[in-house]
């Protein structure tokens, strides 16, 4: 378990620098008069000193407390957040029926293995189903799409 | 207008049709995703925000509400049943909930935690009542250093509480007070890290960041990891504790209902730390402390008091002054503002109908909890049988709809992608949520109120420490600090807080 806090301690500390080097491009202002980068400046100031203390921590081989460290499937988990990326493009394109069964399809089909009738028919009655309640019922905006629907 | 005027008013706002069926419909969705594990208060509450666009400001509020404390009565169900919290704040109902449930006694475990969650519901809302109206008169005096004092006093705690590095919690909240940064400085409105992006310009939504940090992250953990969920399979009768189970209880209800809502007016708390404290607090009252863990209904009674009296206790800071203590009064104030009601001290006044109304929906709620709970059971039951491989495809139809509907912006799914991805990360090194949402909720707060301190001062930080409730709160957030560092007792009994928060 030794050094696992090094990476995202890293990240972290050059996400602050990048930030406290942006934030100091605006009016800082003066303590008496603090300006729009005041608070800014202060924060990723702050933001990187502790994660640099983190790091320095991690780096010495002294992680902090261990949290959940079950074996994740990465490949489930990396094809579920492409298809929701691409589903967020194409929702004001195809509208929000024809995107939404495409998506439950591909959750339905590729990763859960579902037989192809049950999958199809899950997915068109859940899109359906869902545009019904919250569009139709609730009044709720979503992406119409070509045709309306 | 005196209590029970205030009362008798509120009762009749509350059974007003639309209000009572805004107040089931909470409760009611509240208990469904309190049974269901993966999905909480936070997330179902930003959800369903943009549907009260169309509701009264009151109805709104009260359904919100409502989703809260329904959600701590489903909690316990799952947890009797399956070992696995239905949300985090019913994690200690696991250890002697499920053993009652082993034994064959599940009835007797989920009537006891029911019975005990309204026992408590009824005092916390008595409490507000009672407290609520002279702390407005405090509230009144509050100007910007008392609010840095107060929110100096919340973060500390909501990083000092958590159970894992208390460092990487206070990275966080800096973190999402950073955030909060970005879009248009509220004094000046210049921009601020917007790249010029009209997206970015608004600021980041608080709905997506909710929904990607608690409910997105939660889905791909649990697909990740491969959850399987086993239903304890026994027919589940008799939900009526014994007398003798009721002798056992009544003590734990008793205290769990005080500690809960004490603690849960304090910024930071939340309804999960309660139960820890309460467990705790059983275990070191009773006869036979090696009856816990093993099915001791004491260690289901009290915790579920105490998690229930928290969510009343955590209303009053937000009623009052407008601020709010934990992650889901968060979201609660953006149903107020999004409404244009500022909670505060003027809401008393100003709209006496939202006050006395959610406060008198809250017993009402209560009761419909405790008439609906018990008999439906068997449906939460089978509920739990759907499998995840269909439940998780929805989960995350509906987080893409409540932050869509929020804005009408795709970008904003994007935004609750990035910060779904994130929260897994966060979850996968151990760093936590709770002290960044609430962090990026209250900076505008936090950055307005110390800028106006510093210009009524001239420059001076000391105005922080010359009047009386500024002074209070800073030396409350220090006491916080230099507390489990004095006594080793209160740091033992923190530890045993879990990872998760307020999810």
């Amino acid at each position: 378990m030794t050094g696992r806090d090094r990476l995202p301690t890293a990240v972290l500390l050059a996400f602050g620098l990048v930030a406290l080097e942006e934030a100091r491009k605006l009016r800082f202002g003066s303590i008496a008069r603090p300006g729009p980068g005041f608070f800014p400046v202060v924060l990723a100031a702050a933001f990187s000193l502790v994660c640099l203390v983190l790091l320095v921590g991690a780096v010495r081989g002294r992680d902090e407390d261990a949290p959940v460290a079950a074996r994740l499937g990465w490949a489930k988990i990396v094809a579920t957040m492409a298809a929701l990326f691409v589903y967020a493009l194409v929702l004001e394109v195809v509208g929000f029926v024809a995107a939404t069964f495409a998506l439950l399809l591909f959750f339905f089909r590729a990763l859960e293995r579902q037989r192809w009738p049950l999958a199809l028919a899950g997915s068109l009655v859940t899109a359906l189903l869902t545009y019904l309640v919250f569009k139709v019922w609730l009044h709720v905006q979503l992406p119409a799409g070509p045709g309306g629907g | 207008m005196d209590l029970l005027h205030g009362l008798t008013y509120g009762l009749a706002v509350s059974l007003q049709p639309g209000n009572l069926a805004a107040c089931f419909v909470g409760v009611f969705v509240g208990t469904l995703i309190g049974v269901l594990p993966g999905i909480g208060p936070v997330a179902t509450m930003s959800l369903l925000l943009p549907i009260t666009f169309t509701m009264s400001p009151t109805a709104s509020i009260i359904m919100m509400a409502g989703i809260y404390y329904g959600a701590m009565y489903g909690g316990s169900t799952t947890s009797i049943l399956v070992n696995i919290p239905g949300e985090a704040a019913s994690v200690v109902t696991c250890i002697d909930g499920y053993q009652m449930a082993r034994q064959g006694r599940a009835g007797p475990a989920l009537g006891i935690s029911a019975m005990g969650s309204f026992i408590a519901g009824t005092f916390s809302v008595v409490g507000i009542m009672l407290l609520a109206p002279p702390l407005t008169s405090i509230a009144l005096r509050f100007g910007p250093p008392e609010i840095f004092g107060l929110l100096l006093l919340g973060f500390t705690m909501v990083t000092y509480l958590t159970a894992g590095s208390k460092l990487k919690a206070v990275a966080m909240a800096l973190l999402g007070l950073l955030l909060g940064t970005v879009g248009l400085d509220p004094i000046s409105a210049r921009p601020r890290f917007t790249y010029g992006s009209v997206t970015l310009a608004d600021g980041l939504g608080l709905v997506p960041i909710i929904m990607g940090l608690f409910g997105v992250s939660e889905v791909l953990l649990n697909i990740g990891a491969g959850v399987e969920q086993e239903v304890f399979e026994t027919r589940i009768r008799g939900l009526l504790p014994s007398r003798e189970d009721w002798k056992r209880s009544a003590g734990p209800i008793a205290r769990g209902s005080v500690l809960g809502f004490l603690l849960g007016i304090l910024p930071g708390i939340g309804a999960i730390i309660p139960t820890f404290i309460s467990y705790a607090l059983e275990k070191r009252l009773a006869r036979q402390p090696e009856r816990f863990g093993k099915g001791a209904i004491e260690g289901v009674a009290g915790p579920e008091a105490a998690n229930n009296a928290a969510t009343g206790g955590s209303m009053i800071p937000l009623l009052t002054i407008g601020f709010a203590p934990n992650v889901v009064m968060a979201v609660l104030l953006g149903a107020f503002l999004i409404h244009g009601v500022q909670p505060g001290p003027l809401l008393i006044k100003e709209h006496p109908d939202i006050f006395w109304g959610v406060i008198a929906s809250m017993y009402v709620g209560n009761a419909m909890l405790l008439v609906l709970n018990l008999p439906l059971i068997g449906l939460w039951v089978q509920l739990l049988r759907v499998p995840y491989g269909i439940l998780f495809p929805l989960i995350l139809i509906f987080c893409v709809i409540g932050v869509y509907s929020e804005s009408s912006n795709v970008w904003d799914i994007v935004v609750m992608l990035a910060f779904g991805v994130l929260g897994l990360l966060m979850k996968r090194f151990g760093f936590e949520a709770a002290p960044l949402v609430l962090a990026f909720v209250l900076g505008r707060m936090a950055e307005e109120s110390i800028r106006q301190a510093l210009l009524m001062s001239g420059g001076r930080l000391s105005i922080l420490l010359t009047r009386p409730l500024a002074t209070a709160f800073v030396a409350a957030a220090l006491i916080v600090v230099v507390l489990p560092v004095a006594l080793p007792p209160v740091k033992r009994l923190l530890r045993t807080v879990p990872v998760e928060d307020v999810a």
